[in-house]
């Protein structure tokens, strides 16, 4: 950053005040004291200059805080550094920091264009640390419910991140099934735990088939007896009744009355048994 | 009555739905082969218990309908099932023969599973994929998912299954 370069564009382009107040000057100052005014005018312009001087020199320094070392401005919006970048481009003349902020802003665009691309860019180039700085803050809206806690030696690629994020979710539901499957919480170990749910599920299959066995037998028996292949009265009526029973404390409420319960019944039953003739 | 007393208080819950559905195409089955039961030699038992078996993953299945992949896997399953049985109903005469070549199918069908999984998963994984319908195509994190859902519908058809048959059998 060159002092001179600096005050060139501040009298020419950046601070027309200074010009217009020299011009004013000797117009409202007396006839005698023109050269003063002029001198005046010199010197407000070069107070111009000087202030305007500290003001590129902030900006630069906002430019290198947010180019060279914002660790701590990690979670920024990339919206706010682009906007400082482009501040920094529009109020400094200064080469070097346009071309900064050119390839900020090409950066910019390039990540929001193809996301996951410009990640990998990123971390291959380790170099560039202004790409990295850029593609890291926007990575947490993309998948909000990632926790990223990065903690101290862990990797923070997105890679690994994700990988991070699927191992959590997976000892989550672990957890939920530890808690499903009766005396699976004293058990340690992720193998173990899956065993443990494996016997389960099977058990409960066993089961389902002991007991279709057991009301197949039911059935059939209730099948033989010629008084209820005739009749559909008493206990074939058991059943659907026993549907209906467990309706009725269900979606009784909901839409069957006392009254239409018995006659949707009938109907059902009828239907039972026109389908198989 | 005990289902009554039993039964949760919330309306159209998944163990109503499951109890209508069930009792229903329990039903049916009896419905369908009144007099096989005459001649009932041990083959044509087993036969009608798997009937009934089917019958209960089937309507649990449609209770949950068809939001989760497990479901969805066991009822196109059945489908297919069924599909494949009318199909050979058209065939042949003799049950036996239909029997045969069913149970080829299903063998063909697994060992080729059984490939695809030795691929991409590892011990438990695989043997849990086996196990819950649909598993095959699921990576872990969504098997895991499915088993929870699935241990608890199993649960609850177990509970709804006893139930009835200790209703029946008074």
């Amino acid at each position: 950053m060159d002092p001179p370069i600096v005050n060139e564009s501040s009298f020419s382009a950046a601070n027309p005040s200074s010009y217009s107040l020299a011009e004013i000057w000797p117009f409202n100052g007396e006839p005698g004291n023109g050269g003063l005014g002029l001198r005046m005018g010199n010197l407000s312009g070069f107070l111009d200059g000087q202030m305007n001087r500290d003001g590129s020199a902030e900006v630069s320094t906002v430019t290198e805080q947010s180019g060279g070392g914002g660790i701590g401005r990690k979670r920024k919006d990339v919206s706010s550094e682009d906007e400082s970048s482009k501040m920094v481009s529009t109020s400094s003349a200064d080469d070097l920091n346009m071309s900064n902020g050119k390839r900020i802003k090409s950066l910019v665009s390039r990540h929001d264009n193809g996301g996951s691309r410009a990640e990998g860019e990123s971390s291959s180039a380790a170099g560039d640390k202004q790409a990295g700085q850029i593609a890291k803050p926007s990575e947490p809206p993309k998948k909000d419910y990632i926790h990223v806690r990065a903690r101290r030696g862990q990797a923070t690629d997105s890679h690994s991140l994700a990988e991070r994020a699927r191992r959590e979710k997976i000892s989550e539901r672990m957890k939920f099934l530890q808690d499903l499957v009766p005396g699976c919480n004293k058990v340690i170990g992720k193998a173990l735990i899956l065993d443990e749910i494996i016997n389960y599920i099977q058990s409960l299959q066993n089961q389902v088939e002991f007991l279709s066995m057991k009301l197949e037998a039911v059935n059939s028996r209730m099948n033989i007896d010629p008084t209820i292949d005739g009749f559909p009265a008493k206990d074939l009526g058991g059943q659907p009744f026993d549907a209906t029973g467990v309706m009725h404390a269900s979606q009784a409420a909901r839409q069957y009355s006392q009254g239409s319960q018995s006659e949707w019944l009938h109907m059902q039953l009828g239907g039972g048994f026109e389908r198989p003739m | 009555m005990k289902n009554p007393q039993r039964s949760p208080t919330n309306p159209g819950s998944l163990r109503s739905r499951f109890t209508q559905v069930f009792l229903q195409s329990l039903l049916r089955i009896r419905k369908h082969n009144p007099t096989s039961s005459s001649s009932s030699s041990h083959g044509e038992f087993l036969k009608r218990c798997r009937r009934v078996k089917v019958a209960a993953y089937v309507s649990m299945a449609r209770a949950v309908g068809t939001r989760r992949a497990w479901s969805r896997a066991t009822l196109w399953r059945a489908r297919n099932g069924e599909r494949q049985r009318n199909l050979l109903y058209g065939r042949c005469s003799k049950s036996n023969s239909r029997e045969r070549s069913l149970g080829k199918r299903k063998r063909k069908k697994k060992k080729k599973k059984k490939r695809d999984n030795e691929e991409h998963s590892f011990g438990h994984a695989k043997k849990l994929q086996k196990l819950v319908p649909g598993g095959e195509a699921m990576d872990f994190c969504c098997l895991l998912d499915e088993t929870a859902h699935y241990i608890k519908c199993l649960i609850t058809q177990v509970k709804v299954m006893r139930s009835i048959a200790d209703f029946y059998s008074l």
